[in-house]
């Protein structure tokens, strides 16, 4: 039966497993990690076999945190969690050479469910030495009589990994990739923060505080100033007093047409997965990207969920008029309010449109209050059930959702059509890249009006705020709980201008790459959009030198360790056979020389003298020096038969 | 180490009978295995990764989720070239000699198997395969290795190797590449001895009787054991003492010409007598005689010493069957 695994081997397999398992087990959630590595220490020390019960009831248990982790939703996060724990669970029965080749090629799947979740460089550079362990671990159980040295292993399967290079290259850029996928990406239970469908000024929100990257772009051409950097995602149309949240059925109509009135800007943005349909565009968009299609609310949207890294180009001018005037269903949604709600806004509002109806006046009215009166702080006061009423009139605290709901509704209460637009705003610029990162917590809100003739015009309260009443921002708050972003902005940035730039550079090379760019591919040779069977046929061209070229250093790993003068002698013995006369391979050198003189009696003294010096040292003892032995192989190798008349 | 065969394996196994596979035909030594006969076929191991490689490359190609691709790819190519390591690992190797020693049918044979390899390639883990027996073997570079299997025997006469199979797991496990050796080396396998046979016949001529002088008070001297050897000869104390088998040899004072007769047997089966005569060689060489046999259609002089108990074996061994005489 099974053959049992000797203790040290199956030390190997468990440390390979381990590292293989490291990038999946760096994703969960704190505690679920603590007790899965601790499941899997245990499982790793017990040396013999638990009884069927047992196991089952760890089996059981670990699902079953598992499931409580993640609120018991299913999801891609589950799922990967979920296959964690089974392979925490398997060293309890590896046991045998067969356990632990099963052991090393599920742990496989490892860093692959990590890059579900995860496609950064991290978890690549973590998966590396996973994989060369792996292969370390499965020559080490093939059988052999001697056991190889660890160094002997580790080289082996570092040579073994530089072979297989060339080949995985060329299938990386030359693999036929799948244009539209065959079924979505399993959705994570626990879903990302980011910009939503939904705006609740008084609540306070993770995403505030969120260093995770959201979008880097790169302008093609001009570069716009930094304070026109509004980028534009999902536009939120209905408020119930509490929330903003968007018109879907208003976001069902035909896209607006837009007439710029500035000159446009191209751009390039690399957004990061963020299980939504909606795209980030600099405010105003033109054109929508190849992958996306404008809504109703001027927002761009895919056909599937972004979940993987995206790029797309974009182009944009700060300042558009629309052309088609508010339709009256548009109208009404952007002029409705909660009834009964905020009455001093909207007794406010009344007063100040009998003084001057002109949504332009109303607006610097409102702003010039802000600036007058208004702080900003992320730790805004708590509001009551008449948000808008409280911020405007007792607290005068808050942050983009509070001033861009107010406006919006002081807006709306005045009769001017009003919405709330979310995305974000500003930007770090990298220099080495050349290009500008936004984090996600620089997610930002502002208020669009609609000005009859022409059109949705962007207005940003927040800004409004007189700087020296800019009380509480994201970045202290971070400061003061000490995170590194804190330190980020000072001494480090450096640091993390570079750390960035690599990222960056790792996005563009790898993550981006799909079906699209490898159409493209194949454009230095003149073919415009690759066909798939030019694909295919670029894929097996390169398939093939990968393989010759692996072939080679596989045949070349094999050096002619005979001696040089050996060596020479069998080059010399080669040049000869061009008389027409090879040496046959049982042939002592002297016997074919003699045969070689009376077949072509007109060859030089030289071939003889030189055959019978190495006849003589090879097979008559005769001892050569160092130098003398030098000489002889360089006259040997330098012997051309070109050189020599032949008769006939 | 009989390790049980996975289903590739046995698989190969099967597809060894085919007309096509290589070698067609038994060979002269020495054999040299080139590309043309190595055959590699995925372990169960290798399917399961093949297939998890597989998945994960289904995967990746959906999400078009590139590190993963990567990853896919990357595995891919060092299984992939796994094979070809293996292919290499065989490529060059050279059966030079095969020799044995003749055992009595019904022993077990130990096969001597000397191999070397061309190039200056370390050649570890390989795994030799004669019937069921394995037997794993490393053969460094420029080194020559005898492997010593023992292979079941049955029958007397000559035997045929067979098929051995020179085959590796390495580097990952993940396919064995095999190759079939077929030497046309034939050995030699005495007949089995006749365990109770009656004590050599009585010797030519007048004299003493040979039973009283082979079993004589003092003992000769002592030798080590060899195959066939009564028990009761056995000096246990003396082993004991010397920590290996000793065997009483008598002296022979006078040595007669032992004739043994094939037509001399009683009645009794073909084979039976076979073992009979078998034994009695045996004998007759440990007390020394010189001994002579006659055979049907064949005649060994009066001789003694291991040659001539070989020529007397081997006479024995290649002796037709009983159908075979009756036919003939």
């Amino acid at each position: 039966m099974a053959d049992t695994l000797d203790p040290g081997l199956r030390r190997w397999c468990l440390l390979a497993a381990a590292a293989s398992m490291l990038p999946l087990w760096l994703q969960l959630p704190a505690w679920l990690a603590a007790v899965l590595a601790a499941t899997g220490l245990l499982a790793a020390m017990i040396q013999r076999r638990l009884p069927a019960a047992l196991r089952l009831l760890l089996t059981l248990m670990l699902g079953g945190l598992v499931m409580a982790a993640y609120n018991f939703g299913i999801g891609r996060d589950t799922g990967c969690a979920g296959l964690l724990a089974m392979l925490v669970l398997k060293p309890f029965e590896t046991f045998s050479t067969r356990d632990a080749r099963s052991l090393l090629g599920f742990s496989l799947f490892a860093p692959f469910a990590a890059f579900l979740q995860d496609q950064g460089p991290l978890v690549w550079s973590l998966s590396l030495p996973a994989i060369l362990l792996n292969t370390m671990a499965m020559a080490m159980l093939t059988p052999g009589t001697s056991t190889p040295t660890l160094s002997w292993h580790a080289r082996q399967a570092g040579f073994a990994a530089l072979l297989a290079l060339p080949m995985a290259l060329a299938g990386f850029w030359l693999f036929p990739r799948l244009g539209s996928p065959l079924w979505g990406l399993p959705q994570n239970s626990k879903a990302h923060m980011g910009l939503g469908d939904r705006m609740t000024p008084n609540e306070w929100l993770d995403v505030l505080v969120d260093d995770a990257p959201a979008l880097r772009a790169r302008f093609l051409g001009r570069t716009p100033p930094r304070e026109d950097m509004y980028w534009r995602g999902p536009t939120l149309m209905d408020f119930d007093g509490q929330a903003w949240t968007r018109d879907l059925a208003l976001e069902q109509r035909p896209a607006p047409t837009l007439r710029p009135l500035a000159p446009t800007v191209r751009y390039e943005v690399t957004l990061e997965p963020t299980e939504r349909n909606d795209l980030v565009l600099l405010d105003l968009p033109v054109t929508a990207p190849p992958i996306g299609t404008f809504d109703g609310d001027l927002t761009a949207v895919t056909a599937e969920p972004i979940n993987n890294l995206i790029r797309y180009v974009g182009s944009s001018s700060p300042k558009m008029s629309y052309v088609q005037p508010l339709d009256g269903w548009s109208r009404r949604s952007a002029l409705a309010l909660p009834p009964g709600l905020n009455p001093r806004t909207r007794a406010l509002a009344a007063q100040w449109r009998s003084e001057n109806p002109d949504p332009r006046a109303l607006t610097l009215r409102f702003l010039q209050w802000i600036r007058r009166d208004f702080s900003y702080t992320i730790s805004a006061p708590p509001v009551g059930i008449n948000a808008t009423d409280d911020f405007l009139f007792e607290t005068h605290q808050g942050f983009c959702q509070h001033f861009s709901s107010a406006l919006a509704v002081f807006m709306r209460a005045a009769g001017v059509p009003a919405r709330v637009v979310t995305g974000y705003a500003g930007g770090h610029y990298n220099g080495l890249g050349d290009y500008w990162l936004l984090y996600r917590k620089d997610a930002h809100a502002w208020t669009e009006i609609w000005l009859d003739g022409r059109g949705w015009v962007r207005i940003d309260p927040t800004a409004a705020v007189a700087p020296d009443r800019i009380l509480d921002t994201v970045d202290d708050l971070q400061a003061r709980q000490g995170g590194i972003a804190g330190l980020a902005g000072g001494v480090l940035s450096p640091m993390f201008e570079t750390s960035d730039f690599l990222r960056n550079a790792w996005n563009q090379m790898v993550l981006g790459f799909d079906a699209a760019r490898q159409k493209s591919l194949l454009r230095p040779l003149g073919i415009q959009e690759a066909e798939n069977w030019q694909l295919v046929l670029a894929f097996s061209i390169g398939a093939v030198l990968a393989l010759a070229m692996t072939l080679w250093l596989l045949l070349h790993e094999q050096r002619d360790n005979s001696d040089p003068l050996v060596r020479a002698w069998r080059r010399f013995a080669r040049e000869l056979a061009g008389t027409g006369y090879g040496k046959l391979s049982h042939e002592p050198p002297l016997r074919y020389l003699d045969r070689l003189a009376g077949l072509q009696p007109d060859l030089p003294p030289i071939v003889f003298e030189l055959g019978r010096n190495y006849a003589d040292w090879r097979y008559a003892g005769l001892q050569l020096g160092d130098d003398e032995k030098t000489a002889l192989t360089r006259r040997l190798k330098r012997f051309r038969l070109r050189s020599v008349k032949l008769a006939g | 180490m009989a390790a049980v065969r996975d289903g590739v394996e046995r698989f190969g196994d099967r597809m060894a009978a085919l007309a096509l596979v290589r070698p067609k035909q038994p060979e002269a030594l020495p054999v040299q295995i080139n590309r043309r006969r190595i055959y590699v076929l995925p372990t169960g191991f290798g399917l399961f990764v093949t297939l998890l490689i597989f998945t994960m490359l289904i995967g990746g190609l959906n999400y078009n989720n590139n590190p993963a691709l990567l990853l896919v790819f990357f595995l891919a190519a060092i299984a992939n070239n796994s094979l070809v390591r293996g292919h290499l690992l065989l490529s060059g190797v050279r059966l030079k000699a095969l020799h044995a020693e003749p055992v009595f049918a019904g022993l077990p044979m130990t096969l001597r198997l000397r191999f070397d390899a061309d190039g200056s390639r370390d050649r570890l883990g390989l795994e030799l395969l004669c019937g069921e027996v394995r037997c794993i073997f490393d053969l460094p570079a420029a080194e020559e290795t005898e492997v010593a299997v023992d292979a079941p025997t049955s029958r007397r006469g000559w035997m045929n190797v067979g098929r051995l199979r020179v085959s590796t797991l390495r580097p990952l496990g993940l396919a064995r590449s095999w190759s079939w050796l077929r030497p046309d080396t034939r050995l030699l396998v005495y007949p089995t001895l006749d365990n109770d046979a009656p004590p050599l016949p009585e010797a030519l001529g007048d004299g003493d009787s040979p039973r009283s002088r082979s079993h004589g008070e003092q003992p000769h001297h002592l030798r080590d054991y060899r195959d066939g050897d009564m028990p009761r000869q056995i000096a246990w104390k003396a082993s004991a003492r010397a920590d290996r088998l000793l065997v009483r040899e008598y002296e022979a004072a006078v040595a007669r010409d032992v004739e043994l007769d094939w037509f001399a047997l009683p009645a009794m089966p073909h084979e039976a007598k076979i073992r009979r005569l078998a034994r009695w060689v045996v004998e007759a060489e440990r007390s020394g005689s010189r001994y002579a046999m006659r055979l049907p259609e064949q005649r060994l002089l009066p001789g003694c010493g291991p040659e001539h108990r070989h020529a007397c074996l081997r006479a024995l061994a290649l002796m037709p069957g009983d159908s075979e005489r009756h036919d003939g």
